[in-house]
């Protein structure tokens, strides 16, 4: 196992990968996410109290659990950059803060649509609420502070340091609603003792999640493609000034 | 420990001759309390809704604005550099500047709150819990703010990007700070959040002098 990440950690080698495994990706990510749709929108019951709003909830919660996901593997990544200096880590981390961005934006704004019909409201102060919106800010000065830097490498260790530091933001938006009061209902699917969902709306979900990974996994690829043909070109690029 | 205090001590004296800008920002800190009752109109029972929460943000801008300048000055003369180069630990030298930061912004802030709440409105039964969150909230903001103080000096330029990344993690102490004092007015008890709130300041500062160290020798590679 040890000898594919020794291998994989050339990041030219990495985008040899990447170019290859990617199609594969995006298909995978096709196939789940329209079966997901599918079993979403037309496949599964509507619940009793809320009638067909649910379905929103086949985007809402696999979102919200990408965003946590991502930058969960940001925080594992920064400290793979500050412990072992390794270049591939701090291009992965750089690469996905703005899909994890994306997906906490997904997961607000579908939440704030859901909540409409069903709070009669289309955002309260609560814990789970206010704590995402939190988590989208950090995302938002993380994208910043890697671009701030002339120096990329610098860049990279700045954005890991405080990627570890807004850390603590995860247990609080997983526990925020066991915690405190509120509007928004407490988890129904990852808890001890086993989840209260019926399987009707569990598969589709599942399957919707399975998809938005894929979709993270393969975006991610594209962006540390792009990344790294930036790079070769601005080597490149000074390769030619030195010549001339 | 003697060279800590000694360095505190230096901070704090540069501080009071008026050699850096940090007392500025306690100025800032009473004109931003005033602008309240200006902006939002002095009808008493909304006055008394909102105290709370505006001294703790005021506070909180307070400490955002003299942050930025927390290690700026040493890290660009270099005496930061031979510091270190004197053996002193990083870590230390950050601890110092914290309590250094607190004395001359935290501790002005907590000791003019029960003034500023009878300004701007707020049931004078109540100051105890203002100061006492304050108390609490401030050191953990300066400790908060040094992490991302260091990165400014290592990025070279501070100001708007330091705000953008400060405020969403200092965004938890407004919260539980102003939270405690409205739920002890709307007759909750605000003894919960102050258990939080003072659960804050350990965990930062036990995390924060080792992220801003390295962060200030980012700067230096």
């Amino acid at each position: 196992m040890s000898n594919i990440f020794n291998f994989l950690a050339n990041p030219s080698r990495f985008k040899i990968f990447a170019e290859k495994v990617n199609p594969f990706l995006l298909i995978i990510m096709f196939v789940f996410i329209a079966v997901g749709l599918w079993f979403g929108l037309f496949n599964s019951p509507p619940d009793y109290q809320q009638g067909e709003t649910v379905r929103i909830m086949y985007v809402h919660v696999p979102a919200a659990w990408m965003a946590l996901m991502v930058y969960l593997s940001m925080t594992i990544m920064s400290i793979f950059s500050l412990v072992w200096r390794h270049p591939l880590a701090d291009i992965l981390s750089k690469s996905s803060a703005p899909i994890g961005a994306t997906f906490t934006l997904i997961a607000l704004v579908t939440g704030s649509i859901w909540g409409k019909p069903t709070w009669g409201t289309w955002w309260v102060w609560d814990a789970r609420l206010t704590s995402v919106f939190i988590l989208f800010l950090i995302y938002m000065g993380h994208i910043a502070v890697v671009r701030a830097f002339e120096d990329e490498y610098k860049g990279a260790r700045a954005a890991a340091i405080l990627t570890l530091f807004g850390a603590f933001n995860l247990p609080i938006i997983k526990f925020s609603v066991d915690w405190w009061n509120t509007l928004h209902q407490p988890a129904s699917v990852i808890k001890l003792d086993g989840p209260s969902i019926h399987i009707d709306m569990m598969t589709p979900l599942i399957i919707m999640a399975v998809g938005f990974l894929f979709f993270y996994l393969s975006f991610l690829l594209i962006n540390v493609q792009t990344e790294l043909n930036q790079r070769k070109l601005k080597k490149l690029f000074i390769k030619k000034l030195n010549l001339n | 420990m003697k060279v800590f205090f000694k360095l505190v001590f230096r901070d704090v004296y540069l501080v009071i001759k008026g050699a850096s800008d940090a007392g500025a920002a306690i100025l800032f800190y009473l004109l931003a309390i005033i602008m309240f009752p200006l902006s939002s109109g002095t009808d008493t029972s909304l006055l008394t809704t909102i105290a709370g929460g505006a001294i703790w943000m005021t506070a909180m801008f307070a400490s955002l604005l003299s942050l930025d300048r927390l290690f700026r000055s040493d890290f660009e003369d270099g005496s930061l550099e031979q510091l270190v180069l004197s053996g002193i630990s990083m870590e230390l030298i950050v601890l110092s500047k914290c309590l250094a930061h607190w004395i001359t912004n935290g501790l002005p802030i907590v000791l003019l709150s029960p003034i500023l709440s009878i300004i701007i409105g707020l049931d004078f039964e109540y100051w105890w819990i203002l100061g006492l969150t304050l108390l609490i909230g401030t050191p953990s903001l300066t400790l908060i703010g040094a992490t991302p103080a260091a990165l400014s000096c290592a990025i070279g330029k501070g100001g708007v990007l330091t705000a953008l990344v400060l405020l969403p993690l200092m965004l938890p102490v407004l919260i539980l700070g102003s939270g405690a004092i409205t739920a002890e007015i709307s007759g909750l008890g605000g003894s919960g959040h102050i258990y939080a709130l003072s659960a804050i300041l350990p965990i930062s500062l036990l995390i924060s002098p080792f992220l801003a160290s390295k962060s200030i020798r980012l700067g230096w590679e």
